[in-house]
């Protein structure tokens, strides 16, 4: 007998005691009546589940691991990828919004006094050679660094200042410099600033945020370190280090440097406007690419700006 | 910038006191970044100073067979019955008697230290048996030299006893090599002329590790010399302008030996070698000697050939700006031709040398030289900087003139040189040495004032006016302190010290910025700006990377004047990089689809097929002027290539605008306006609201560009998007809980009609019904080969009333509307 078969006469048997119900009690038949009606549904719920197996049973199996049936068209969904510098930027801003930071993008092509003069760099100063910069026949600059947009950030939120506020801008962007191009080297790439004003900034401030950015960014704990560095638009300046994160395999010894900080130069405030006896500021400047690598494992920076499909659709 | 440790321990004894790896962990943190530490002691393990005793010819080659005595050195070598070892030697310098550096068997030769690491061995050579090697300077990575082997001075002392060297002696015990050199990263330095000499980093050395630096170690020589005051007859000096010069010293020595080698390698090769120099002469490597303890460069010139050349018996040095095109033949051999920025050292008026970067050719010591004028002098940093980047000189000596080297030192140094040129002239007082400075402004000592608290404000610390006093003075600041007010006054040698900021970077520095405790802005609660334009372009990689199966691409900024070219852009609105890498990225790029076609290409090269690609980023061109900071006004643009035809490109740019609000039955594509030149104008067109470009790209272009398919694009510039952006984009239709109504319509229109005029007609009929909710959508455009007179346009039309189920006579009504509608506008016929 099929357990179908089996479940019917089952349900049979129990429609048959329904007839008992007479000659139960009063009292008792509310009870009995209950009972049955239980054993009732869960008969048929049974013999449900036994119809659904049995019609199962009869339908041909698929090969589920084929991508498609005999004979018909493979279906295919095509998948857009978006560029991993551009997301990472993207998480990095996300961090700092995050943190009450103002977003304001850098411009690909800017001016002698926007990268250098604004910044404190003497006129015919040597450390204008660090950045090797490209020129254009006029004169103009493709930034080497997104401190070229610290004035700028300045003035425009000076107003925070006048209103008891401060300051508190990161600036993403594009940055070029004439060096020869190899597996770490390239002459187009990214980097976000950070610039903060206040009238009681303090490099233990500095040196708070950018640590708590790299733990929010990486989700642990990090200890950090620094060097003694030099810019001229910032004093004291600092090259800022962190201790490698677990997700990159960090067993806590290797440290990577992240970039370079410091407190913003009182020349640097005054230029913009502010004064520099009574708000005080830190700014700090690290690139992007080299984030991505890390995090990808990615062993040669020239891929980014390749257009390689075979690169993009890893992302 | 090479750093030998054991060079600051004799300047810092303190140094000496904790371990290495704790001194170099210190440097790191409150000095400068150190790139790589290089211990020297293992690459000199098992080497020794012996005597040759015997050493006689091997006939028929030109090896000799050598007895050597190494004292107790390598007993397990095996020795004769007199104790010494054999070793054949092929050096034509060696003979008996001589002291030398022989390497042990089982040690390895120090040039191949690191590389392939060649271990010498006990080994036959011509049928004798030879242990280890007699060794040259260049195998001991020591010097260049190969032409025979290193010849030990027999009164040379062993650096570590102090003992006159005897056989069996550790070479790295005689020449002080247990030494662990620093190379730092100099460019954090770049205002720190002071470090870039050994005393110098040493002072900051005991700064960092909290012990005053004792300046009496930083006097090499102790000033045996004063400045002659008959000096005035002998040698004339005049500085035409001190901007160019600040200071200028001179001596003339005579001397005789200034090229002497006596041949023997000394402690002033190994010194030279640790810093990553070679010994050259005597007189050379005096100079070098000095300049790396001070940083300050010398450089001699040939006393006779000096006046010879200026044409007088009384040197006459005028040091004065090049002439434009004024000709001077440098030491190397090459003549460069000076502009107004160059300074010349000029003897009478004539060029002798081009200052701080090179002397010049016709006053070069020789083996002939028995007189020398020796400079010690300062110049203008800032047009050695020019000098420096015009001729391509990248010298030691003008790598520490551009970080502007201290008018201060010169003199000290030049006497240093004097005494070490002439080791007892003092005593015997002759006049062989004349000494005379101009000086014209003497510098003065820079003073600050700063409070304690100014300090800890800035640096977020709570150090005390003593913490702070004696960390300054460690480091030779002289600091006068009433309760919480500092009055700070730097040495000479500190140039950079001019503000606040210099002296709380100082504190800062030295006491460590790691022990800075961590702390965190307030931060008021106010809501961030979104900055519009970086939230409209993460929309726009949202929707074509996230549900229109696009690819983000990056590409570069700069793009070939073939290029644009090849797409028809104006070259000559395209501003060019003058020192760009290479002719490919010579131009600031007009717009985007121009690199995006490049990236097609390489990807159709690489296999891939069906792809659409996108950037954004930013571009401009001359003819767009300037902003308000007058600088090239730019535009951000979203370009957009696929490798389908003009109706796959639409169909994205249609969901594009959708997705970002636009109403899509708005979106009017009319007769391309032609603003990029290299579209298809017949398969191209223009959107006015947004304003949008898009089109298939011209084939002649694509064949020069070698992509053999069609290929579409669009490009809009996202400044003026965003002004088109609706504010709201919910524009909902009514939904009916009516059923709707769906019929097909295919009508016969003349090939004159454009799609959207049928379109509209439909549309207007369905307008003016009242209470209808509907919809209009394509479903096929037919067109028979043989008669491109008309084409068959089939519709999907869906409607319901919002307020009641329709009737079949009120939809008959409303489809011949729609029929009715059509007919008027564009002729058409149901079919």
């Amino acid at each position: 007998m099929s357990s179908v078969e089996k479940i019917k006469a089952d349900l049979k048997a129990l429609n048959a005691e329904y007839a008992k119900i007479k000659t139960i009690p009063v009292e008792e038949r509310k009870a009995f009546g209950q009972e049955l009606n239980k054993r009732r549904e869960a008969l048929q719920r049974e013999l449900q589940e036994a119809l659904d197996a049995a019609e199962s049973e009869n339908i041909t199996p698929i090969d589920i691991t084929a991508p498609s049936a005999p004979n018909t068209t493979i279906p295919s969904f095509k998948r857009g990828t978006k560029h991993p510098l551009m997301t990472e930027l993207s998480h990095v801003l996300d961090i700092f919004s995050r943190m009450g930071f103002d977003v304001m993008e850098a411009q690909q092509l800017d001016d002698e006094f926007h990268m250098f003069e604004s910044l404190n760099f003497p006129e015919g100063h040597p450390a204008r050679d660090g950045y090797d910069t490209f020129r254009t026949s006029e004169g103009f600059i493709p930034p080497a660094h997104t401190s070229t947009m610290q004035y700028r950030a300045l003035k425009k939120y000076k107003k925070n200042l006048d209103d008891g506020g401060q300051i508190a801008v990161v600036i993403p962007g594009r940055v070029f410099r004439n060096e020869d191009v190899d597996a770490t080297h390239e002459h187009t790439f990214y980097q976000c600033e950070g610039i903060f004003v206040s009238e009681n900034a303090t490099m233990g401030q500095m040196l708070g945020t950018w640590k708590k950015f790299f733990e929010t960014y990486y989700g642990q704990k990090l200890n950090i370190k620094t060097q003694p560095g030099y810019f001229p638009f910032t004093e004291p300046s600092v090259e800022f280090l962190i201790e490698k994160p677990k997700s990159l395999g960090g067993k806590g010894d290797g440290w990577l440097e992240m970039g370079g900080c410091g407190m913003v130069h009182p020349n640097v405030l005054k230029m913009a406007g502010i004064d520099p006896t009574k708000y005080k500021g830190f700014a700090w400047g690290g690139g992007i690419d080299r984030l991505v690598m890390l995090k990808y494992g990615i062993n040669d920076v020239r891929y980014f700006e390749s257009g390689k499909l075979d690169f993009l659709k890893e992302f | 910038m090479r750093i030998s440790l054991n060079e600051i321990k004799k300047l810092v004894p303190e140094a000496g006191e904790i371990d290495t790896q704790e001194l170099v962990k210190l440097i790191g943190s409150r000095l400068v970044e150190v790139e790589e530490t290089i211990n020297l002691a293992p690459k000199y393990q098992g080497i020794y100073v012996v005597k040759v005793v015997e050493c006689e010819a091997i006939p028929e080659t030109h090896l000799h067979l050598c007895k050597i005595d190494a004292g107790q050195a390598a007993e397990q070598i095996n020795r004769d019955n007199d104790g010494l070892i054999q070793v054949v030697c092929g050096a034509p310098n060696v003979r008996a008697g001589m002291l030398a550096v022989w390497i042990a068997p089982g040690s390895i030769v120090p040039q191949t230290y690191g590389n392939e690491d060649f271990k010498l061995d006990v080994r036959k050579l011509r049928g004798y048996e030879s242990n280890g090697m007699l060794a040259a300077v260049d195998e001991l990575d020591l010097g260049d030299d190969h032409e025979g082997i290193a010849v030990i001075n027999p009164a040379e002392k062993n650096s570590k006893s102090g003992d006159v060297v005897k056989p069996g002696d550790l070479f790295s015990d005689v020449f002080d090599l247990n030494d662990v050199i620093l190379d730092i990263e100099n460019k954090s330095l770049t205002h720190r002329p002071d470090t870039f000499g050994l005393i110098g980093f040493a002072r900051e050395v005991a700064g960092i590790m909290g012990v005053k630096f004792d300046e009496n170690r930083a006097d090499i020589t102790n000033n045996p010399f004063a400045i002659s005051s008959t000096a005035d007859n002998l040698i004339k000096i005049k500085i035409a302008d001190t901007t160019l010069c600040s200071r200028y010293s001179c001596a003339i020595i005579e001397t005789d030996d200034c090229l002497k080698d006596d041949k023997f390698f000394t402690k002033m090769d190994v010194f030279l070698a640790k810093a990553g120099m070679r010994g050259i002469s005597r007189i050379v490597d005096i100079t070098n000697y000095l300049m790396l303890m001070t940083g300050q460069p010398l450089h001699a010139f040939d006393f006779d050939k000096f006046v010879a050349v200026g044409g007088i018996d009384t040197p006459s040095i005028i040091v004065r700006s090049a002439k434009n095109g004024e000709k001077l033949q440098l030491l190397d051999g090459k003549v460069i031709e000076c502009d107004e920025n160059d300074i010349l050292i000029t003897s009478n008026d004539v060029p002798v040398a081009l200052a701080g970067a090179m002397g010049g050719a016709s006053t070069e010591i020789d083996q002939n030289t028995r007189k020398i004028i020796l400079e010690s002098a300062t110049f203008s940093l800032y047009h050695l900087r020019k000098t420096q980047m015009k001729h391509g000189i990248f010298s030691e000596a003008i790598t520490r003139f551009t970080k502007g080297q201290p008018a201060v030192s010169t003199m000290p140094v030049l006497e240093s040189a004097c005494s070490m040129l002439i080791p007892d002239a003092k005593e015997t007082n002759d006049q062989v040495i004349t000494i005379v400075d101009e000086y014209p402004n003497q510098d003065k000592e820079n003073v600050v004032k700063i409070t304690t608290k100014e300090i800890n404000d800035l640096l977020g610390t709570t150090y005390t006016t003593a913490i702070i006093k004696k960390t300054l003075e460690n480091v030779s600041f002289i600091v006068e302190d009433s309760s919480d007010s500092l009055t700070v006054i730097a040495p000479l040698w500190r140039t950079d010290i001019h503000i606040k900021e210099d002296i709380i970077e100082e504190v800062g520095r030295l006491l460590g910025y790691d022990n800075i405790a961590l702390d965190y802005p307030l931060h008021p609660f106010a809501c961030t700006e979104i900055d519009p334009m970086l939230s409209l372009k993460e929309r726009i990689r949202n929707i074509l990377s996230d549900r229109l199966s696009a690819h983000e691409v990056l590409t570069y900024s700069f793009v070939s004047k073939k290029l644009q070219e090849s797409v028809g852009e104006d070259i000559n609105d395209s501003y060019e990089i003058v020192n760009s890498i290479s002719p490919d990225l010579q131009c600031f790029r007009q717009s985007l689809i121009p690199s995006l076609l490049e990236k097609v290409y390489e990807n159709l090269k690489s296999g891939h097929k069906d792809f659409s690609l996108y950037e954004i980023n930013q571009i401009t061109k001359k003819s767009y002027g300037y902003d308000n900071d007058n600088v090239p006004k730019l535009y951000t643009h979203l370009a957009f290539v696929t490798t389908g035809d003009y109706y796959q490109m639409k169909a994205n740019l249609v969901a594009l605008l959708s997705n970002l609000g636009f109403d899509e039955s708005n979106l009017d594509f009319r007769k391309y306006d032609g603003h990029f030149s290299y579209l298809e104008p017949q398969h191209s067109a223009t959107i006015s609201t947004p304003h949008v470009c898009c089109g298939e790209v011209k084939t002649a272009i694509l064949k020069r560009l070698k992509i053999d398919q069609g290929i579409s694009a669009y490009e809009i510039v996202l400044e003026h998007l965003i002004e088109d952006l609706p504010t709201s984009s919910a524009h909902i239709s009514a939904i009916s809980k009516y059923p709707t109504v769906e019929r097909d319509l295919t009508m016969r229109v003349a090939d004159s009609y454009t799609f959207a005029q049928t379109n509209k007609a439909i549309n207007n009929a369905l307008n003016k019904v009242e209470d209808i909710t509907y919809k209009v959508y394509p479903v096929s455009i037919y067109q028979p080969e043989d008669n491109k007179m008309y084409r068959n346009l089939s519709f999907r039309i869906q409607f319901a009333n919002l307020k009641k189920t329709l009737t079949s006579a009120e939809i008959s009504a409303i489809m011949d509307s729609i029929t009715k509608s059509v007919k008027e506008a564009v002729g058409a016929e149901i079919i």
